[in-house]
């Protein structure tokens, strides 16, 4: 059994996140592996040690605020689990949240940026397609995720995104498990990699 | 000087009329020519401004055809409701010294462009319907449109809105208006545990606790309270009762009122109407009158081959008013078949942004009464994907680019009836689809 936390769905549940969660579950059951989800609420101990998949999606910026001061005091554990090599995707907005670990920069930008995405990644053959709808984008350039054909990247670079080991971040809304099956199957042969370690 | 603007928009106006060219061209040029024209009209005493996310429509129409009976009302009937729109309707019911001559003005404004409008408009009463997610590439968020509201408005302006709504509370936590309110309390459609997921509040606006509901009406619309600190549901100045969506009324005041339609939001929009016009000193009865004329509308419904067709006019990248289709759609338990479907996203942009569609809440379609739903139109494998992911079995999912080509096989389809649940560009459609008579002699 794979076990899923979705940090805070009550806070961070703008564009339609939710649906990375139901996109991955899908998946997975399509291999007959149940996925227990867990969401995890602004009241409770944030304690990752037993997921094997983190999911933070966008939310309104008065939200991000509150989440953010909840995450600040969890840095430790994030971060533990980041390097257990165990998964975490981060979506949209809520890049503006784990840069607090120090791995990745971020930029407000002067005024929103939407837009419709095509991409690849290095990750999986085939396109990723997305939506970007942010006023925050990542600023680093050093491993990225996607290589953008159409849409905003870091730093006005035709790179988005940023990854270290299984942590996962970018600007991309869509939501893109929902949209983008190859990279959700990705995800679901990584989990099950990992399972077996 | 100030008045040229208003005096080639005016022109403008009588031109359209003898050419019979209506748009909102007059009052685009007259801004142009002037970025201050809403200052320069002289306008009626009592004015009245509908904003919100949906509603504005029919909550501003209720209230202006109700005032007609007392005096000339200045209203934008035509729905044209951004700064061009209200600048025309407001040229045309103006002289050529921009003298609004009428005893009202009833204005339906975008809650983006209130701010272009209302410091110089200055309303006396601002209906407020509802502030959700919607057409997020343009608004990006509510609380972004909460704030472009609540800078642009002046303390003289009693505020009329909706005590079931908590986020709704948020311009008395932030305002020092004066505020009235009216409420649906609990009727027969009402629930105790949330079935909604993604919505726009789920805390209290003070102290961020989460709030507890004793029951909901619908998505955050119930009966909440903090339960850290003093902030909860107040007993409401109008509050309609007895809710009854077959029978299409709602009582207030023990007066049985016709509500225009079988949506929850035909009740909390003619509820919003109510209240205006009793603040504005109509009697309860001029109002019940004038509403159960006006709210006296025929079914939207109609049968063929012995089915009951029904569309649900929703709007895309609004998910509550799909949820609010969905769960008309979810008590009722008779077997049918769904059709879901658009013919585009946006008319104001081309974004492909379909995230709003995992903020609908299918989930509660997945249910042994639906037989079959129909994924139609140019995102038909995107509504599919939707539906899936809902829990939906894929056995249940029929896709088509058009209504033509499952005509046949809806009509043959052994349900009693049949729900459109359809972007408001597709309801014309759907109804002409399946309202043809079959040219056959049976």
């Amino acid at each position: 059994m794979i076990k899923i936390a979705y940090l805070y769905p009550e806070l961070l549940d703008l564009y339609g996140e939710s649906g990375n969660i139901k996109a991955l579950k899908y998946a997975l059951e399509q291999k007959g592996i149940t996925a227990e989800i867990t969401n995890i609420n602004y009241d409770t101990k944030l304690d990752l040690k037993s997921y094997d998949f983190v999911y933070l999606g966008s939310g309104e910026p008065s939200k991000l605020e509150l989440v953010k001061t909840k995450l600040q005091k969890n840095k430790a554990t994030i971060m533990e689990y980041i390097n257990d090599n165990k998964i975490i995707l981060v979506t949209g907005n809520a890049l503006s949240l784990l840069d607090l670990l120090g791995y990745y920069e971020i930029e407000k930008q002067t005024a929103f940026k939407v837009a419709d995405v095509i991409a690849t990644t290095s990750l999986v053959p085939g396109n990723i397609y997305g939506f970007q709808n942010t006023s925050w984008l990542i600023k680093t350039l050093n491993s990225p995720l996607f290589k953008i054909d159409q849409g905003f990247g870091n730093n006005a670079t035709e790179e988005e995104g940023f990854k270290f080991k299984n942590f996962y971040v970018t600007s991309l809304i869509g939501p893109i498990l929902a949209r983008n099956t190859n990279l959700t199957n990705y995800f679901v042969d990584l989990l099950i990699s990992n399972s077996k370690k | 000087m100030k008045l040229i603007a208003i005096m080639v928009g005016k022109i403008m106006v009588i031109m359209g009329k003898i050419l019979k060219r209506g748009s909102s061209f007059p009052g685009k040029y007259a801004l142009r020519i002037d970025k201050n024209l809403f200052k320069h009209f002289k306008y009626p005493k009592i004015k009245i401004v509908v904003t919100g996310s949906s509603g504005k429509g029919s909550t501003s129409s209720l209230i202006a055809n109700t005032l007609k009976v007392k005096g000339k009302v200045c209203h934008n009937s035509s729905g044209a409701n951004i700064d061009w729109g209200v600048a025309t309707t407001l040229l045309k019911y103006s002289n050529l010294f921009g003298k609004i001559k009428t005893k009202y003005l009833v204005m339906e404004i975008d809650e983006r462009y209130m701010k272009k409008i209302i410091p110089y408009l200055k309303p006396n009463y601002i209906v407020i319907t509802n502030l959700t997610k919607d057409q997020p590439p343009r608004q990006h968020y509510v609380d972004l449109v909460y704030e472009d509201i609540k800078k642009c408005l002046t303390p003289d302006s009693t505020i009329i809105t909706n005590m079931d709504d908590p986020y709704l509370r948020n311009f008395a936590k932030d305002l020092p208006n004066k505020f009235v309110y009216y409420s649906i309390l609990k009727n027969k459609y009402s629930y105790e545990t949330q079935i909604f997921e993604n919505l726009n509040i789920y805390h209290c606006p003070y102290c961020h606790h989460k709030l507890e509901y004793s029951y909901y009406n619908f998505e955050t619309l119930g009966h909440y309270k903090c339960p850290n600190c003093s902030f909860k549901y107040e007993d409401a100045k109008y509050t309609g009762t007895n809710l009854d969506l077959e029978k299409k009324q709602l009582i207030i005041n023990k007066e049985p009122l016709k509500i225009g339609g079988d949506m929850l939001y035909n009740a909390y929009n003619t509820i919003a109407a109510y209240a205006c016009l009793q603040e504005l000193n109509l009697t309860e009865k001029e109002i019940i009158t004038s509403f159960n004329r006006l709210n006296d509308l025929p079914s939207k419904e109609f049968i063929n081959k012995n089915k009951v067709f029904r569309a649900i006019s929703c709007k895309a990248e609004n998910a509550t008013t799909y949820n609010q289709a969905i769960f008309k759609v979810y008590h009722d338990k008779n077997k049918k078949d769904i059709i879901i479907g658009w013919k585009e996203i946006s008319r104001r942009y081309n974004h492909f942004d379909i995230s709003w569609l995992y903020d609908i809440e299918f989930e509660l379609l997945n249910d042994k009464s639906v037989n079959k739903i129909y994924a139609c139109g140019i995102d038909a494998s995107n509504i599919k994907q939707r539906l899936i992911l809902s829990g939906i079995p894929e056995n249940k999912i029929i896709t088509s680019e058009n209504l033509e080509n499952i005509k046949e096989e809806v009509l043959k389809s052994k349900t009693s009836k049949v729900y459109g649940i359809l972007n408001f560009d597709y309801v014309e459609s759907f109804n002409n689809t399946f309202k043809k008579e079959e040219k056959s002699n049976d």
